[in-house]
């Protein structure tokens, strides 16, 4: 065992929820990119670093981010005054770039990293648009990435349910979707409904019929989501429901829940669709109904969507509401898309104000999500970035989760009404570490099947965030003392100081390759490029010492 | 005897679903074949497609003040030219995806402003796109869903060809009876408007100069005031407006570098009228464009930096402005001392300039006689792999190694040349 060099993280207290431990303290060890046990030869620690007063975690895990992909790259394009307000100067990072709702792929690893996070996940990945979303986040450095591929607003799968084509088919094509796009999971957005808005729908409720193919959300989402668990996939469908932001879309989200009836699903952006229509502006909070549906469906998991206050930009697959949408934009532009038989997108600038009622009560629906779900293992910390907020924004939300004060605080600066509409005053409930740790850490990799991501484990990989104790979570989570990814240390005291590649990580599962031959004459017969020319080839990815793939496996049956 | 046998049999390569790299529809049905090193194009694909692949493939040397050089003195060269110039330029920038990265890496190495050769074009869409948006569709939706596509100013005869092949009139379609019953307009000179066979436009003749001028009372007519026409003209504009209120999914397609210096003109006015339509019934818009590498330069350059072209990387921070970074603004009022064009799609000549220059990318005639340095490079899609992205802004391609000809990658030289910097 000669000559190993072990890096210790001496004396930290350890939140690692996926081993139990909670706060202890206790010494982390990394070597060749891994947590190791305690070396028995301490000879071998050519390292260490005293992180007495520190707070040890593994790398943060975003599990719904959107950070790359056409629709990403036209925020970016279309929005120059949010960059001038937010460049990176020369020597700030290793490269230059911009930020602030639609920052360029380097300023979101360097920031991201610059967070203590190691790992986010697009959630809105085109078949049709693949290539470009892995061009995108093999140009965002340091953190490891993946996304989910949209499914079930392309014509193939609505033609295949009207057709009645068996599961096994919709099987093969989900799993051959996975494989061509390089991705991870599978997503549907309104499922259905962008479809439908390109025959000129302009809501589609959960038993509403597609205009042309007949189909209705819950087919899609039914057979999507019996597939996916059929298939193994360790995430479950991830579902941006139907009525995204319409008042009293709370209905359909239970009615959506209901509809599941048991099978795994994993809800996004619950904020936006846990809306009533009570009280005189008919806006009003359906959280609480939301968390205990969820409560009470251990099949479900969930992320937020918290909306913070200040300009982003909203962007979209959900070209049905995002049009909605566009006369709400600020500034007043907007970009729609019909994306090529396959899905859609919308992008729609949007400024978040303290004093406006319903963007008040939005805040304070989301913080009630928060707060009312009980169980951290199926919620997760997001903004849905940046349609809620920009994801810069996690330290102070992670300071209204725990600090019980700071947060009526802030709820007395709100649209007094909205205030008065909500119960979150009276929710006591403060997040601990560890509960923040399962929602950013544990949880997601656990959700994703990441395996040796996400906690700190013997066998882990190195990717460990140490924070400094401070009564101020905002200030606490804002600036890490050290990042380490696969056991560099890459921030120090919130800095980037070594730019690392990181992974990118698909699922791969096996399928009956004769479904290619069907989709073989499709593509010849209806589409504008070839099926062979559409997948993403490994070496496109890998290629060159570029990137690396990461390929995870089917969840075995239990 | 094996090697008279070998000798005997055909040397050809064929290779199918070949994406061409020749212009932003990035045709991906080619049958190309290779003999030694010669292409040529033998299924689908245009005429311009035809004549590019099938271009000789000429033994350049890398030169030197018009001299012969070896690779390395070159590149030593073009780095030590970067390290002189106070403020570079990069243009032209006719490359793949990988050279884009390659290119936008050496420029914030040495403080260069970048522009694309078809710079004011892309520019003509961006533009609308920052100011009021736009609402587009893809080649795909066309080819399916449209009832209606309208030429807004648009000549597809020899750039963007197939077009007409692959989306206005296909041998197929999801929604049969939308092909069955679709209607194609030209707005625009009547010898532009598409001769390819069966395209059968319906065409509303007019200068170029008076499309906007249509555009906008095909909007009048929508909003019921009275339009500025009388006449042949009147009725033609007014059976156009009575067929997109009868479609519906319309589609309405422009071509930026076709349009002068007022496009964004045209583009947010055909815009207006889309929004109009969206409030009642479907319609989108569609840019052809995005030759030479265009499209992928901006999204590139957006992607890496935030902003599309064209920009800067001479000061602290990155400086956006499309018309101060225009490559013949600055090369007109001397703001740049040095210029770095790269172009590999096609034998474009950097413009004329006294300046010290690097030139990589196919040989041009001038490249003997210019003061600096020239690096042939190959082209993506034939000389080496790559990746494109399309018009649409949606779908990117991969592209094929179709030969070997010992070519480097514009993206490798530019590569060699940051390593030169120190």
């Amino acid at each position: 065992m000669a000559g190993r060099s072990i890096t210790e993280l001496r004396g930290g207290r350890v939140y690692d929820p996926a081993h139990g431990i909670d706060g202890v303290v206790q010494s982390i060890y990394l070597c060749d990119g891994q947590v190791v046990g305690a070396p028995s030869d301490p000879s071998d620690i050519k390292v260490s670093h005293d992180l007495s007063g520190c707070i040890v975690m593994a790398g943060g895990i975003d599990i719904h981010t959107h950070i790359g992909g056409g629709k990403v790259n036209l925020a970016r394009m279309m929005l120059p005054e949010d960059h001038r307000q937010d460049l990176v100067a020369r020597g700030r990072h290793p490269r230059m770039g911009s930020g602030h709702a639609a920052p360029s792929t380097l300023t979101v690893g360097y920031r991201y990293a610059e967070m203590g996070y190691t790992a986010c996940f697009e959630p809105a990945m085109l078949a049709a648009n693949a290539r470009q979303a892995h061009l995108e986040m093999g140009d965002t450095p340091i953190v490891d990435k993946g996304a989910y591929v949209l499914l079930g607003n392309d014509d193939l799968m609505l033609r295949m349910l009207a057709g009645k084509e068996p599961g096994v088919k919709v099987r093969d094509y989900i799993a051959w979707t996975l494989r061509a796009a390089q991705a991870m999971a599978i997503k549907v957005v309104n499922p259905g409904g962008i479809n439908a808005f390109k025959f000129n729908q302009r809501k589609l409720d959960l038993d509403e019929q597609n205009a042309y193919y007949g189909i209705t959300p819950r087919q899609v989402l039914l057979a999507l989501a019996d597939g996916i668990r059929e298939l193994g996939l360790p995430h479950p469908l991830h579902i941006h429901g139907c009525n995204l932001g319409v008042p009293g879309n709370l209905d359909t989200t239970l009615a959506t829940i209901a509809a599941l009836d048991g099978l795994p699903a994993h809800l996004t952006h619950v904020q936006f669709h846990s809306y009533g229509t009570e009280g005189d502006r008919k806006f009003s909070s359906g959280a609480a109904a939301v968390a205990e549906a969820v409560n009470r469906s251990p099949n479900i998991s969930m992320d937020v969507g918290q909306i913070l206050f200040g300009q982003t930009v909203t962007e979209s697959g959900d070209s049905m509401r995002q049009y909605a949408g566009s006369a709400f934009g600020s500034p007043k532009k907007s970009v729609l898309m019909d994306i090529e038989c396959d899905a859609g997108c919308g992008v729609v600038p949007f400024k978040y104000k303290d004093k406006n009622f319903v963007n008040a009560l939005q805040w304070a629906i989301g913080l009630e999500l928060f707060l009312l779900v009980s169980d951290p293992w199926r919620l997760f910390l997001t903004t849905d970035h940046p349609n809620g907020a920009p994801f810069t924004t996690y330290p102070h939300l992670i300071r209204l989760l725990m600090d019980r004060s700071f947060r009526n605080d802030m709820l007395k600066t709100i649209n007094p009404d909205a205030a008065a509409a909500s119960t979150l005053a009276s929710i006591e409930r403060e997040y601990t570490l560890y509960e923040i740790a399962i929602m950013t850490r544990a949880g997601p990799a656990r959700s994703l099947g990441l395996g040796n991501l996400g906690h700190l484990g013997v066998g882990a990989r190195g990717d460990v965030a140490v924070y400094v104790d401070h009564p101020d979570r905002e200030r606490m989570f804002t600036t890490p003392r050290f990042v380490f990814k696969a056991g560099e240390m890459i921030v120090r005291d919130g800095r980037v100081i070594a730019s690392p590649t990181g992974a990118t990580h698909v699922m791969r599962v096996d399928y009956d390759t004769s479904i290619e031959r069907t989709l073989d004459a499709y593509f010849e017969r209806y589409m504008t490029v070839s099926r062979r020319n559409l997948a993403v080839a490994d070496g496109e990815i890998d290629g060159d010492g570029r990137g690396s793939l990461i390929a995870h496996g089917a969840r075995r049956s239990s | 005897m094996p090697e008279q046998l070998a000798e005997n049999s055909d040397p050809s390569t064929l290779h199918h679903a070949v994406a061409c790299p020749f212009c932003g529809l990035l045709c991906d049905d080619l049958v190309v074949a290779e003999t030694r090193g010669a292409l040529s194009v033998t299924d689908n694909g245009c005429a311009k497609a035809r004549i590019a692949y099938a271009r000789p493939v000429v033994a350049a040397s890398p030169l030197v003040n018009g001299k012969p050089a070896s690779l390395d003195d070159a590149l030593n060269a073009a780095a030590r030219q970067l390290k002189r110039s106070r403020q570079p330029l990069f243009g032209g920038f006719g490359t793949d995806i990988d050279g884009a990265r390659a290119a936008l890496a050496l420029a914030e190495r040495c403080g260069a402003i970048v522009d694309h050769l078809h710079g004011r074009a892309l520019a003509h869409n961006v533009r609308v796109l920052q100011t009021r948006g736009l609402a587009t569709t893809t080649l795909a939706e066309v080819r399916n869903r449209a009832d209606l596509v309208v030429l807004v100013g648009a000549d597809i005869n020899d750039d963007f060809h197939e077009f007409a092949r692959r989306c206005l009139r296909p041998s197929s379609a999801l929604a049969e009876e939308r092909l069955a019953t679709r209607r194609v307009f030209h707005l625009g000179p009547a010898r532009e408007a598409p001769r390819q066979p069966g395209v059968d436009a319906e065409s509303i003749a007019c200068s170029r100069e008076e499309v906007l001028d249509l555009v906008n009372a095909l909007r009048a007519l929508r909003l019921q005031r009275q339009p500025r026409l009388r006449g042949k003209r009147l009725q033609a504009v007014s059976n156009l407006a009575g067929a997109i209120a009868a479609s519906e999914y319309a589609v309405f397609v422009w071509t930026p570098g076709q349009l002068g210096e007022d496009g964004d003109l045209v583009i947010g006015a055909v815009c207006d009228l889309i929004a109009d339509i969206n409030r009642s019934k479907r319609a989108a818009g569609l840019a052809l464009g995005g030759n030479d590498g265009g499209q992928s330069a901006i999204a590139t350059a957006a992607w890496l930096t935030g902003y599309p072209l064209q920009l800067s990387y001479a000061g602290r921070t990155l400086e956006y402005d499309p018309l101060r970074y225009d490559t013949a603004r600055l090369l007109a009022a001397g703001a740049v001392d040095s210029l770095l064009w790269v172009s590999t799609f096609n034998p474009h000549p950097a413009p004329v300039t006294d300046l010290p220059q690097t030139v990589i990318g196919m040989p041009t005639a001038q490249a003997s006689s210019m003061r600096g340095v020239y690096l042939p490079a190959g082209t993506p899609g034939l000389d080496h792999r790559g990746q494109l992205i399309r018009t649409d802004g949606v779908v990117a391609l991969p592209l094929p190694q179709l030969r070997d000809v010992a070519l480097p990658s514009a993206a490798f030289l530019l590569h060699e040349i940051a390593k030169r910097m120190g």
